[in-house]
This record gives C-alpha cells, sequence and structure tokens, in this order.
C-alpha cells in the first residue's frame, strides 16, 4: 500500500514554488523578506535535485546556498543603512525592469532555441539512478581531474584575494 | 487494492495497517515526536538539577515526582496560559512563525540518526550531510526572529549568534571529516556499524575534541554563550519572546542540544553499539545523555569567553587541528595501523 505521487506533479509544484520564490525575492518591498524568498527558491531548487536521485547535491545546496549565501546577504541587509537600501531599491525600480524583462526573453528564445536543436537527444541519458555517494569521488578523481584543480585553485584564488581585501581595509 | 468507493471494514484494514507499520510506529513513538518531546522535557529538567547540584544549591523540589521532576510539566502549564506579547512594529508572521520552524528544524534530523540497528525512520545514504543542511539552517532563522523582534537586544544578539555559528560550522565539518573517512561513507548507519570493534573516539580523537568544542559554541553553550549574554544583552536573541512563543524556543534549543549530543554519539561513541544485557536504543540514549551532561557542566563552571577569542579560536586555532587531523586520519588509514578493527 504505497502513495504513488505522479511525477508531473511535483515537478510543476517545485517549479511553481521556485519560480514564485525567485520573483518574490526581486519584488519585495523588505528587503529581508527578499532574503527569505531567496532562500526558498533555494530549497525549491534543492527539491529539484532530490527529484533527479542527486540527494547528495540537494543537501550541499542547502547548507551552502542556504546556509551560507542567504547569510551573507542577511549580514549585508543588516550592515547597510536603511535609507541607503531604500534608494538602492528606488533606483532598481526605475528603469532596470526593461533591461531585465529583456533578458529574460533572451534567455527563453536561446533556451528554445537550444531545445529545438537537441531537444530529442536529451531523454537518452543513461539513467543513473540509485547511485551511492561513494561513486561520486572516483569520477571527479579520475574522469574530471583537470576540473578538479582547477576549481580548487580558483576556490584559493578566491580566498587570497578575500585576505588581500581584509588586510587592504586596514 | 482498495476499490472506490471504499467499504467500511477495508477503511478500517487500511488505518489498522497504518497504524501499525514500521515507519508511522518509528515517527510516532520512537525514535519520532513523544520519545523526542519527553527527552526535551527531561533534559530542561536535568539540566536545572545538574547546575543546582554544582552550586550546591537543590533545584526544582516542589512540583511533585522524584526530586520535583514533574516542574517541566508546570513551567509548561504557565507558558501556555500566558498571554503573547508581540512587541510594537514588530513582524508579527515572522515573530510568531520562525519559533515553529526552529522546532521543525531540530526534529527533522532525528529522521537520520540510528538509536539501533532497525531503530531508524529514513536510512538515508547522506545522513551526515543532511544533518548538518538542516542545522546549517539555524543561524539565519535565529538572526530574521531577532530583526523581527525589532528591538535592539535581540538584535545584537542574533548578529552575535550568527557569526558565530556560522564560524564554528567550518571546524565542525571539518573534525566530522575524519569520521567520515574512517568510516567511508556518510551514511550515519554505516558510520555506526564500522565502529564495531573500535568506537571512532580513539583513532579521531583530536577530531573529537575539536568536534565538541564546535557543538559547544553552535549551541551557544557556556563558555560560548555570549548571543545570550545576560549582563549586556538581557537574555539575548529571545529577548522580547514570551509565553508560548518562548516554549517553542526553548523546545528547539533543547532539541538541538539532544540532537548534537546524539550526533557525538553517532559518530565517536559507537552509537548503539554496548554490551547486550540492554538493547541498543536504551545504550543509545544513555551515551547520548552523559555527552549532554558534559555539555551541561561547563555552564555552572567556566565564566564567558570574549568575542576576539571566540573567533580567533574558531578560525586560527580550531579550525588548523581539524585540517591537521584530516591528514593525520590519512597517514593513519594508509599506514594499515587501523587494519586490526576492520578501517
Amino acid at each position: 500500500m504505497e502513495l504513488v505521487v505522479p511525477p508531473d506533479l511535483v515537478f510543476v509544484i517545485l517549479a511553481a514554488v521556485t519560480l514564485i520564490a525567485a520573483i518574490m525575492a526581486l519584488q519585495a518591498k523588505e528587503l529581508i523578506y527578499g532574503a527569505i524568498s531567496l532562500g526558498i527558491s533555494f530549497i525549491g531548487i534543492a527539491g529539484f535535485f532530490v527529484f533527479l536521485d542527486a540527494p547528495y547535491l540537494a543537501m550541499l545546496q542547502i547548507a551552502v546556498y542556504v546556509g551560507a549565501i542567504v547569510v551573507l546577504i542577511l549580514f549585508t541587509i543588516m550592515l547597510v543603512r536603511r535609507e541607503e537600501a531604500d534608494e538602492l531599491v528606488d533606483r532598481a525600480e526605475r528603469g532596470e525592469g526593461a533591461v531585465g524583462l529583456w533578458l529574460a526573453g533572451l534567455l527563453a528564445v536561446s533556451i528554445a532555441g537550444v531545445a529545438a536543436l537537441v531537444g530529442p537527444s536529451l531523454p537518452n541519458t543513461p539513467p543513473t539512478a540509485n547511485l551511492p555517494v561513494s561513486s561520486l569521488g572516483p569520477v571527479l578523481a579520475t574522469e574530471y581531474p583537470v576540473p578538479l584543480v582547477i576549481l580548487a585553485l580558483l576556490i584559493s584564488a578566491a580566498l587570497l584575494g578575500a585576505l588581500v581585501l581584509a588586510k587592504l581595509e586596514k | 487494492m482498495v476499490g472506490f468507493p471504499p467499504a467500511p471494514d477495508e477503511i478500517t484494514a487500511l488505518i489498522i495497517a497504518i497504524l501499525t507499520s514500521h515507519t508511522f510506529i518509528r515517527v510516532i513513538f520512537f525514535p519520532g515526536f513523544i520519545h523526542l518531546t519527553l527527552v526535551v522535557i527531561f533534559l530542561t529538567w536535568y539540566e536545572r538539577k545538574v547546575l543546582a547540584r554544582i552550586q550546591l544549591r537543590i533545584g526544582p523540589l516542589y512540583a511533585g515526582g522524584p526530586g520535583g521532576m514533574l516542574q517541566p510539566m508546570a513551567d509548561g502549564v504557565k507558558l501556555i496560559f500566558k498571554e503573547v506579547m508581540v512587541p510594537y512594529k514588530a513582524d508579527k508572521p515572522l515573530f510568531l512563525g520562525i519559533p515553529l520552524l526552529l522546532v521543525f528544524l531540530a526534529a527533522v534530523p532525528f529522521a537520520v540518526i540510528p538509536f539501533g540497528q532497525n531503530w531508524v525512520i529514513a536510512d538515508l545514504d547522506v545522513g551526515l550531510v543532511f544533518v548538518f543542511a538542516m542545522t546549517s539552517l539555524f543561524p539565519s532563522m535565529i538572526l530574521i526572529f531577532a530583526w523581527a523582534s525589532n528591538s535592539k537586544y535581540p538584535f545584537l544578539g542574533g548578529l552575535r549568534s550568527l557569526f558565530q555559528q556560522v564560524a564554528y560550522e567550518i571546524p565542525m565539518w571539518v573534525s566530522a571529516l575524519s569520521v567520515v573517512m574512517l568510516a567511508g561513507s556518510l551514511n550515519l548507519v554505516d558510520i555506526t556499524k564500522a565502529q564495531s570493534k573500535i568506537w571512532f573516539i580513539v583513532p579521531a580523537f583530536l577530531s573529537f575534541i575539536v568536534f565538541f568544542i564546535s557543538i559547544m559554541a553552535e549551541l551557544e553553550r557556556l563558555p560560548f554563550d555570549l548571543p545570550e549574554a545576560e549582563p549586556e544583552l538581557v537574555a539575548g536573541w529571545f529577548t522580547e519572546s514570551s509565553g508560548a512563543i518562548f516554549m517553542l524556543i526553548f523546545m528547539g534549543l533543547y532539541m538541538k542540544l539532544y540532537l548534537m549530543s546524539s550526533l557525538v554519539t553517532v559518530l565517536f561513541l559507537g552509537g548503539w553499539w554496548g554490551p547486550g544485557f540492554l538493547p541498543q536504543p536504551l545504550w543509545f540514549i544513555m551515551k547520548t545523555l552523559v555527552v549532554a551532561t558534559f555539555i551541561i557542566i561547563p555552564r555552572g563552571v567556566y565564566p564567558r569567553v570574549r568575542v576576539d577569542m571566540l573567533i580567533r579560536t574558531g578560525w586560527t586555532r580550531l579550525l588548523i587541528i581539524a585540517l591537521a587531523n584530516v591528514f593525520l586520519t590519512v597517514l593513519l588509514l594508509e599506514s594499515g595501523i587501523l587494519a586490526t578493527w576492520g578501517l
């Protein structure tokens, strides 16, 4: 006796939550509500990863994006003075909306184009369900060593940059 | 299969099947809701009693039961019937909603904590990361609640809580890494099974120390209770909470204390393993309560550290010890010393 939810329904609900939260994040009058909506949107994306049988990625998505990036944004909101923040919101509302619309349209068109070009071949990717997490490490170390090293270099560069910036403040 | 519309006896059979299913029993009774609530109630009384004994007092006594054990019930009744005061110009939905979320976030990770070989709700492949992901949501919740209170002291406490918890999350994760390397798995059941011959506190002793100090800071326990420093910030980030809201926050905090203690038990103290004359869950709970005692005792013993000491310890000492221990674990594993214990 098992409750079976149609996968399409899960996808639609997740997509709705993610998109509505993302729109709320941009439209919220109070900045902190924007940050909270962004967090909810990230959780929706984590839901997509669970849906795609990638629980490890989903957990890291929550830990890194909701647990750290949103915290960073909250910190920034708390440390910016109220008037400055309102000014920023005003400036954003004045004319950049049209640009955003253009960019969104461009993205939609390009995604549609790519889908039209390579669409039929996408569902033929091999199923990766129920792979243990421990199979992730060997794949990273044997098949993708160069991207791994480049990522590590990038992160150390970011770390050094943060250190330099912190020293410059003095 | 159940037809539509279902016959009355089919409905009864379905309800009985649900009520007696493994998942239902585990979620509702043990290790789910009822067990968690009872342990949280017990821990509030236990902490007051331990602290009283340290300070040569008696502690709760008159509420009934052995040693005033029914005191939390009396407190609960009092708090529920008190008025919930929402501060002037506070953000009402957040102020009333976040405490519920705190309890939820502290309770959900228990789904992956193995209380016994068969006593785990969800045998998740990424259990440890799940627990860390859920606990990493606490600081932002706390800051949002502090902001929603619309008051100076909660706000300052919330900011302190945020940087403290974010800073100590990193040594906590890195020190857990050596345990993951020893067990070769992120699954908490597998991690416990790998400790059948030797508890990980022996090969990963440095990690244990770092992890323990980090969870003390994560739980805002003395000597790291800067976010609720009474002489400076009244009661820190929950200064403005009252009545049932205060009760919810306390439940969340004590549940997090129990969660972190059980995490120490799973990662370092062998989880459910113990001599066979007691059932596995009992061993687990006993070990967890011993860990909780060691988290509670410093509250009656040590003074509070300064902010700069806290941050310096976290970033320059604990993190480096934890990182060094990762390399030490690699050496231990490669040298084959641990092979006698099947690692």
